[in-house]
């Protein structure tokens, strides 16, 4: 039995509206690849507003969602540290810590106790969680230099390193 | 109850069935959760669960702590009357990232919840996992396991391939849904702010 032309097309575009409106395997992660990063203000430790507006657009920015509970963010310390030797300056680190479960003072204590590679932000509105669409911590989001986002991650195993070396313009 | 939105055959040819996908669409946005909170993506899940102020459906299912996988003893929620529980549906046991939602509950349990508070986490996992789970985070609280999804899709919690979406209940003691939040952010300080107020608010009968 043929179906009719006009019923296989709708059945099929049901299924186009269905897939796309429900895009994203389970464990994708936040931001869309290709989207605009947010420009916000972000506290830090003592309560100053940080404009993201100094770096986004004008440099590649490295954002880690972070907290000093989780296990995955010390995790990937060392691979930070190695990333920004390597591109040093030519990148902006910014760790934003997601203030769940944390105060500053418990931040600074793991600060002083581990070389984090990273300019610390205390997000305690969780507006910049929400705008990058945080899963969970250790959520890493590349932006290049032009603004636009060209990686996120989340999770020990990630492998955030390409991603970064390209949007520093770093060969090796 | 005659509001449940249900995704089925739809009769009468493709463009009377397109209308009504595109109706549903348009009629029932507030039932159609745009965005799951832990994975960040769409979705076209269709949301029902209770709302607050109507009674919570009962269910019973098994459940494993971290000392045991609770055996014959099965939770139920009518056995719960006279306590404020707390249902948290979540995706997973162990997905990548780490679980800032059960840590925050298991590190600030007396301050968020107090010791008349029932809390329970719900996922698809099997009860080993849950132990296991349990296990890794020190967890104070039961988790329950709903593998096929039954009790998370009558709460509107179930997402695609087994996950759930993460969503908390708060249910009174009377049994009668007292505070939801269909898109709990597992990273955002205010969700946490706002379960605390809402528990005190149920502990006073408010």
């Amino acid at each position: 039995m043929s179906l009719p032309y006009s019923r296989v097309l709708a059945v099929t575009a049901i299924f186009a509206l269905l897939s796309v409106s429900g895009a994203g395997a389970q464990g994708d992660a936040g931001i869309k690849v290709g989207s605009a990063a947010p420009v916000l203000s972000v506290n830090d430790l003592d309560g100053r507003p940080v404009n993201l507006a100094q770096w986004i657009g004008k440099k590649p920015v490295v954002l880690e969602f972070w907290a000093t509970w989780c296990e995955n963010c010390e995790a990937l310390l060392p691979r930070f540290r190695e990333a920004r030797k390597l591109t040093g300056d030519r990148v902006e680190y910014i760790g934003v810590n997601v203030t769940v479960n944390q105060t500053p003072a418990r931040v600074r204590r793991y600060m002083e106790q581990h070389d984090v590679p990273f300019r610390v932000l205390y997000d305690d509105e969780g507006a910049s969680t929400r705008a990058y669409q945080a899963p969970a911590t250790s959520y890493v989001v590349i932006v290049d230099a032009a603004g636009k986002v060209v990686y996120t991650g989340v999770g020990a195993e990630q492998e955030f390193e390409p991603a970064l070396r390209r949007a520093a313009g770093v060969t090796q | 109850m005659t509001r449940k939105p249900r995704m089925g055959y739809v009769a009468g040819g493709p463009v009377v069935g397109i209308g009504l996908f595109i109706v549903t669409i348009a009629v029932l946005p507030s039932r159609l959760l745009g965005q799951d909170s832990t994975i960040g993506k769409p979705t076209a899940v269709l949301v029902d669960g209770p709302r607050e102020g109507e009674r919570a459906p009962d269910f019973s299912l098994p459940w494993a702590s971290k000392d045991t996988t609770g055996g014959a003893s099965w939770f139920s929620l009518s056995g719960q009357r006279g306590r404020l529980v707390l249902l948290a549906f979540y995706p997973r046991d162990f997905t990548p990232g780490c679980t800032a939602e059960l840590k925050t509950f298991t590190e600030q349990y007396a301050d968020l919840f107090g010791d008349d508070v029932v809390v329970v986490g719900i996922s698809a996992d099997s009860l080993e996992t849950h132990q296991r789970f349990a296990q890794s985070l020190n967890l104070p609280f039961r988790l329950l396991s709903d593998p096929d999804q039954k009790v998370s899709r009558k709460f509107g919690s179930a997402d695609r391939n087994g996950y759930n979406r993460r969503t908390v209940y708060l249910i009174d003691r009377n049994g009668r849904v007292s505070y939801t939040d269909l898109r709990f952010g597992a990273l955002d300080p205010k969700a946490y702010t706002r379960l605390k107020a809402a528990v005190q608010a149920a502990r006073r009968g408010a």
